[in-house]
């Protein structure tokens, strides 16, 4: 296992493949950051229920694309040039969770909830990594994903409370994202998770951040009165 | 050092400049959410900034 701490000056005389690998987690973390508000703005800025909510829509959009800035600056330090996912079309995303669009406020209130959620556990990952510039951008983004969460929480609970149309509405955007958060996690076992472990890039095992992810989400589903959706229906990447 | 990506400071300079006026729009049309006149102009500028970032043309950003 590799213990070392990195600083940008170190970067040349690093081994290729931990160059490679720490290149593409940048690159897919730049795309996920910009990727969320390219499925809610378009729709979501002009939909949400109230001029408050649309406010909170677009400081959101705001916080992803500062994100966004962020990590490209750190990839870019290391001379990978990650602008290219400014302007791909959603469909070419990395991630599949991403490759859509948000058409109801549902199901913008859930992916707060849920999908922020695996974006918080996947910038948990480098808590402690060996790459110390990228270590340091984490603070104030964990912070304010934290924030989307909640937000996302209480507007998935606030349609709950207004009664059984409402409580149908979260239960359905539930059952479609639950699967699509746990894919984001990837395959259990993968070879090049082990490396990224290896490298100290990643801190857990993809399908052990899955089980923490479980572990956190189901209780609060279920205290929200909503039914956990089969982990395994749907499911691409197991 | 390794080498640094084009246009890495002048994407980051100019999206940090989007950042600050959409907290700026933000920030003018929370206190105000009662009065439609604000807040919708408040809605309006965010809405103005994000389309262009939603449009995604990098190049013209940075002419």
């Amino acid at each position: 296992m590799f213990t070392d701490k990195i600083e940008l000056k170190d970067f040349d005389k690093m081994d290729p493949e931990y160059k490679d690998l720490l290149g593409r987690v940048l690159t897919i973390q730049a795309d996920c950051e910009i990727g969320g508000p390219h499925l809610y703005v378009e729709t979501m800025l002009p939909a949400a229920p109230t001029k408050l909510d649309q406010l909170i829509v677009a400081r959101t959009a705001a916080e992803e694309i500062d994100h966004y800035r962020k990590v490209a600056h750190v990839a870019g330090d290391i001379g990978v040039d990650t602008s290219f996912v400014l302007s791909q079309p959603n469909e070419k995303r990395f991630v599949d969770t991403f490759r859509g669009l948000i058409t109801t406020w549902e199901d913008n209130a859930v992916f707060g909830f849920l999908i922020d959620r695996v974006g918080r556990y996947q910038l948990e990952e480098f808590y402690d990594c060996s790459y110390l510039p990228l270590q340091r951008i984490l603070p104030d983004i964990v912070t304010e994903e934290l924030g989307h969460i909640e937000y996302g929480y209480n507007k998935t609970l606030e349609l709950i409370e207004k009664g059984d149309e409402g409580k149908a509405k979260a239960q359905k955007a539930v059952d479609y994202w639950y699967v699509r958060a746990l894919d984001m996690f990837g395959r259990s076992g993968s070879k090049r998770a082990e490396r990224y472990l290896y490298w100290g890039l990643k801190r857990r095992a993809n399908e052990q951040a899955r089980q923490d992810y479980i572990n956190e989400v189901n209780p609060i589903l279920e205290k929200m009165g909503l039914k956990v959706p089969d982990p395994l229906k749907g499911r691409r990447y197991m | 050092m390794p080498q640094t990506a084009p246009n890495t400071e002048k994407i980051d300079e100019h999206l940090l400049e989007v950042v600050q006026a959409l907290h700026g729009a933000v920030k003018r049309g929370i206190p105000n959410v009662k009065d439609p006149k604000i807040a919708d102009k408040a809605i309006q500028d965010c809405k103005e900034i994000l389309d262009v970032i939603m449009e995604g043309k990098v190049s013209e950003w940075l002419n």
